[in-house]
């Protein structure tokens, strides 16, 4: 392949691209901000109870060890979801489970007792303590989380391709097929650069809501 | 008043109950330190109170009123607390940690800024460089310092402190008891003060509460503990330094006494009459200035046998034998050990009010207490 091949491709199927990349773009979007709506809560949940939180991670994790493929294949045959978007959806949203579950818990958890018992001693709410205090002490943990999460569905979404989405994931399954190295390489270069700019913006957003005084001391190697 | 009425508190899984039917009346306006050995339960009683931890059965009053039907939030909003880890919110600035009682009494902006500022300078910190600073950059004792002016910032009548200065090295330590001590006189607040230094229990406490076991071993006040050691428990935790702890209850200027003779440079000749006159062993020497300069005793005068410049010398020896009245009294009697002299001329500032022997000391200790 040279690179006028590839240009050429590009050139010619232009609407194709469009579309298979607005797909791809909005079955991850949805896909995080239903992860982020249902598993951000019981992460906050689970760090009320060490059982739960025991067993909810258990299963996360068992979850997060099924192969893709297989969890697209088992999902299929649930009749309600069958193929398409709804189950790509769900198995996208219980891959997101361990990271974000895991993230969430173990951010509020590393926040020194210390000063929750500060805070509650002084008489602030639960619900104040989360969100002053739990949210954005943890809030570096949860952020490494939520970017691994979003660069890890924007990869399995590509696999949905075999339960009928229309993405990026097709070119390269057909490409595969019709040993179509230009439709390959399309596929694969703009799934990378998805996944390589989400991470990048998340960085960016990152910065800015981490705490300033953490950062303060975490660049002095700790409280002094 | 903070009254605790048969107070147990039961910890689920453990055999012997942490605080057992345990009854205490706080003084208003005084520091009550609760002092014991690890797991005696001092830490459960103060917690408590501002119901981070609920009895299992009992009832605790403050001002007559039962915390168990208040809320809790409410409670500790209006109970000063600190603890020994200060908890300082890593991510706020030290004003906005100053800031947080008073943000939930949703005070005006410029009240909570003019609070801030006054709570910062009372607390000795220099006001420009710490409201904007985290409490990273800031040393143990300035931590701690901010974590006093953080419980103080509504000025509330009740303060709990669990082993507030436990974390800080010893010369930090020793100031902010010292500062806690100056802002009690004014600020009289009731103050329940947790520690297992019984030297700590001893400066700091106007009643003191030996604690073992989760009961009450002896209540009252520091001299009655080191006077009257209700048993071989107290005794023992005081330990068998207990009458040089005493000394510590008292300065200098209780113990001392007038200065019997003043004597002028150059009336050094006429020392001993005028020391015999007074009836006194020695004589305070006084530079062209009035300014004292040493002393010589009797003793030394007779010895001298008129050598006036050889009893200058000797009186010079003794230019740095003094201290101010506010000096405890072990330091004072270390200090009569250091110079090997059997007195020290005690300043009020640079006058000189007073003097102290070794047995001004000990008759002060005896008379104190009628041992």
């Amino acid at each position: 392949m040279t690179l006028k091949d590839f240009l050429n491709f590009v050139m010619k199927n232009k609407d194709t691209i469009l579309e298979y990349t607005g797909n791809h773009f909005t079955l991850v979007l949805s896909a995080m901000l239903i992860s982020l709506v249902i598993w951000i809560p019981v992460g906050l949940l689970l760090t009320k109870s060490d059982r739960w939180a025991a067993r909810v991670l258990g299963i996360a994790n068992t979850i997060f060890c099924i192969p893709s493929l297989s969890m697209f294949a088992i999902l299929v045959t649930i009749p309600i979801f069958g193929l398409g978007r709804k189950s790509a959806l769900l198995a996208l949203v219980l891959y997101a489970m361990m990271p974000l579950i895991r993230s969430v818990y173990d951010g509020v958890k590393s926040v020194d007792g210390h000063v929750i018992e500060a805070a509650r001693g002084m008489g602030m709410s639960q619900g104040r303590i989360l969100r002053e205090i739990l949210v954005p002490l943890g809030m570096p943990i949860i952020f490494a989380g939520f970017r691994i999460t979003v660069v890890m569905t924007t990869g399995i979404a590509a696999i949905a391709t075999y339960i009928g989405e229309r993405n990026l994931g097709r070119f390269i399954s057909e490409g595969l097929v019709r040993s179509n190295t230009p439709m390959m390489v399309t596929g694969a270069l703009i799934i990378s650069v998805i996944a390589i700019g989400l991470d990048t913006m998340l960085g960016v957003l990152e910065h800015g809501m981490v705490p300033k005084g953490l950062r303060h001391s975490r660049a002095r190697g700790g409280a002094g | 008043m903070i009254e605790l009425q048969q107070i147990t508190k039961q910890y689920s899984g453990q055999a012997i109950p942490a605080v057992e039917n345990l009854s205490l009346s706080i003084p208003v306006g005084e520091i009550c330190v609760l002092v014991g050995p690890s797991g005696c339960g001092k830490s459960t009683i103060l917690r408590m109170i501002n119901r981070m931890i609920e009895p299992t059965s009992g009832k605790i009053l403050i001002h007559g009123e039962e915390v168990a039907y208040k809320d809790s939030d409410q409670l500790r909003m209006g109970i000063g607390y600190v603890i020994q880890q200060i908890g300082l919110l890593p991510h706020r600035t030290i004003a906005e940690n100053i800031a947080i009682v008073p943000r939930l009494y949703r005070w005006p902006k410029e009240k909570i800024a003019r609070r801030v500022d006054e709570l910062i300078v009372m607390m000795g910190l220099d006001l420009e460089k710490t409201r904007g600073s985290y409490p990273s950059q800031l040393s143990g004792g300035q931590m701690q310092r901010v974590g006093v002016a953080r419980a103080m910032a509504v000025d509330p009548p009740i303060m709990l402190m669990d082993e507030p200065f436990g974390a800080v090295d010893p010369i930090a330590r020793n100031n902010l008891q010292d500062e806690l001590l100056r802002l009690q006189k004014a600020l009289k607040k009731t103050i329940v003060f947790v520690t297992h230094d019984i030297n700590e229990a001893i400066k700091m406490g106007d009643h003191i509460a030996i604690l073992n076991a989760g009961k009450i071993v002896q209540f009252g006040t520091p001299e009655e503990m080191l006077t009257k050691p209700k048993n071989g428990f107290v005794e023992n935790f005081i330990g068998h330094d207990r009458v040089v702890k005493k000394l510590s209850l008292f300065d200098v200027e209780e113990a001392m006494q007038p200065v019997g003779c003043l004597v002028s440079d150059h009336e050094l000749g006429s020392a001993g009459k005028k020391m015999k006159a007074a009836g006194t062993e020695v004589a305070f020497l006084l530079n062209e200035e009035g300014k004292p300069f040493g002393h010589v005793t009797l003793a030394e005068f007779k010895e001298a046998k008129g050598d006036l410049d050889g009893l200058r010398k000797r009186a010079l020896r003794t230019r740095t034998t003094f201290t101010q009245t506010t000096t405890a009294l072990p330091e004072a009697l270390s200090l009569l050990l250091e110079f090997d002299v059997d007195y020290l001329g005690i300043l009020k500032g640079e006058e000189l009010c007073g003097m102290l022997s070794f047995r001004d000391i000990r008759r002060h200790v005896y008379r104190k207490e009628g041992w």
